[in-house]
């Protein structure tokens, strides 16, 4: 057991040490803050387009609904991109992946701890990206503020989701393994699927039907519901604009449906991986290096 | 033709070829970089329709995201190609050979063009029929000399990131991330510029030739108000491609120099 175990907490450190020591800690730190928040400003400024265009049919609910939704997308976007990268640079880069893979170390344990350093930095990113809003806009402090954090729904929902994001993240750098550099783009490609069916800058009401049923197939859809009732209460009644069909799950359902849709992420995670990481061992792609 | 035009010009010819030649080598693009973009750009425009904005406003999503594109290669294709060819061993036989760095360079923006426009055009048409974008151009002429002068520039600019992003070293792949969202943000890649940002922020970003150049291009298909004329915007990407190309050959003849007196620029890993 302390095999894996240190596997894991040198992955970790590993992962963390690439992240975060290419920098002073001032540089760093400004890093943090800023790809988050400029991220989420420009959401800011497309509400008050909106606003500007189409006056009052815009309620201020809208803008705390896509600041928070946006925040907690961004540590989905972080381990998936994160692990993903962490194959493509470990191969192409340091050109150590084959050296990983034949050394007694536990391979998919590696990517576990190498996906836990991006974790953390997502959600270091997510809380200063939300607090940056409270510091900015009123109706993000309102709604907030409204009845406040609750706390237990906020442990269940990122327990949960940490299994999600990692097999979303493994799902992706299994993929990675057997494509070329531009493999990392995938995952932001992906990404960007994930954000448009997950409902992060929309309520999913808005999507054609069958779209809606894709959309509730996926676990980010009700990770991210489950987030942002635990950090603003459910959606106000009169504002019919931003209720979609999961407005009326109660939070247990909601985690109900979370845990479950997780576990078949997690089943597919796993046989996938391991599909990939067989064939890549046979066709030699754990060594392959483009050079485009 | 003189030799060193006749080098500058075989030298550009050999470095596009690779780029373009991925076009047919590698089909998993089509999938990942032109399908997977626009069901993302999906999502902003159907935030503006949730929030009931005008449907020009989608207009504005699709043509951002279509313009990101070359951003993005202007970045990674672009800013990053030198880093990435010095892993790759190739930058030590660039700096030896003969041919001119910027011959080389002009290659890469070259190719990059090409492939970023296939799927620049991809976006643009699926946005446009998927979401109904009104579009009434008041020139099509108008349209291509400022889409291709902001082209000019943005590579220009690429040409100036390639030089610098080197001599970051392992703090260049943070930074090109970095140049990301912030500049999404100045840009107005998805809102109007001169409707949200003070008038004073706004000729700010119009340094970034994406501004200035989304800016004119949406004046002139869906007729938004711009932070200044067309034709002075168009004006304005005209000096700074100018000034970008002028201070990227600075910039890599002071690299090349550099490399040959210290020797230490293709050292990989740091």
């Amino acid at each position: 057991m302390t095999q894996p175990l240190r596997t894991l907490r040198l992955a970790a450190w590993l992962g963390w040490q690439l992240e975060t020591n290419w920098a002073s800690p001032w540089l760093f730190a400004i890093y943090m803050v800023v790809k988050p928040v400029c991220g989420s400003l420009m959401l800011v400024c497309m509400f008050y387009a909106a606003r500007a265009a189409a006056g009052a049919k815009v309620p201020a609910e809208f803008l705390p609904y896509l600041y928070v939704s946006n925040a907690c997308f961004g540590l989905i976007g972080t381990v998936m991109f994160g692990l993903s990268n962490a194959v493509v640079t470990d191969r192409e880069r340091y050109r150590m992946l084959k050296y990983i893979y034949i050394s007694p170390a536990h391979f998919r344990t590696y990517f576990l701890g190498r996906g836990l350093a991006r974790a953390l930095e997502g959600t270091v990113g997510g809380a200063l990206n939300i607090a940056a809003g409270l510091l900015l806009f009123a109706d993000l402090r309102r709604a907030m503020g409204g009845e406040g954090i609750d706390w237990l729904w906020l442990v269940v929902f990122l327990g949960v989701g940490s299994a999600m994001l990692w097999a979303a993240g493994m799902i992706l750098a299994g993929a990675c393994l057997n494509m070329s550099r531009n493999g990392m783009f995938l995952s932001e490609g992906i990404g960007g699927v994930v954000y448009l069916l997950s409902g992060v800058v929309f309520p999913i009401a808005v999507l054609p039907v069958w779209i809606q049923w894709v959309s509730r197939a996926l676990p980010t859809t009700y990770w991210l519901e489950g987030m942002r009732r635990a950090l603003m209460g459910p959606v106000p009644a009169d504002t019919p604009i931003l209720r979609g069909p999961l407005a009326d799950w109660s939070n247990a359902e909601l985690a109900g449906m979370l845990a479950l849709t997780t576990a078949g992420l997690v089943v597919v995670a796993h046989y996938f991986w391991r599909w990939n990481e067989r064939r890549a061992w046979r066709l030699g792609k754990l060594e392959e290096n483009a050079g485009v | 033709m003189p030799s060193s035009l006749r080098l500058f010009v075989d030298a550009a010819r050999a470095r596009t070829y690779p780029r373009v030649a991925w076009l047919f080598r590698s089909r998993t693009w089509i999938f990942q970089e032109t399908l997977l973009p626009v069901l993302g750009v999906a999502a902003f425009a159907y935030s503006y329709r949730a929030m009931q904005a005008p449907e020009a406003y989608t207009g504005l999503v699709v043509l951002g995201a279509a313009m990101t594109t070359f951003w993005m290669n202007v970045l990674w294709g672009m800013g990053a190609a030198l880093y990435w060819e010095r892993d790759a061993g190739n930058l030590e036989l660039y700096v030896m050979s003969p041919a001119p760095l910027m011959g080389i360079l002009t290659g890469m923006a070259l190719g990059g063009m090409t492939t970023t426009l296939v799927r620049a055009a991809t976006i643009t048409v699926a946005g446009v029929l998927l979401f109904n974008v009104p579009l009434q151009p008041t020139s099509w002429w108008a349209l291509a000399g400022v889409f291709l002068l902001t082209l000019t520039a943005l590579y220009g600019l690429g040409m100036m990131f390639a030089s610098v992003f080197l001599r970051w070293g392992r703090e260049a792949w943070h930074l090109v991330n970095l140049f990301q969202e912030p500049v999404y943000l100045l840009t107005g890649t998805n809102f109007p510029v001169s409707a949200i940002f003070p008038k004073a922020v706004a000729v700010v970003a119009s340094a970034i030739p994406l501004t200035a150049g989304m800016d004119a291009m949406r004046q002139v298909l869906f007729h938004t108000p711009g932070i200044f004329p067309v034709w002075q915007e168009a004006l304005l990407l005209a000096v700074l491609s100018v000034v970008f190309l002028l201070l990227a050959r600075r910039l890599l003849r002071n690299l090349e120099r550099r490399a040959k007196e210290e020797g230490k620029l293709t050292i990989r890993w740091q």
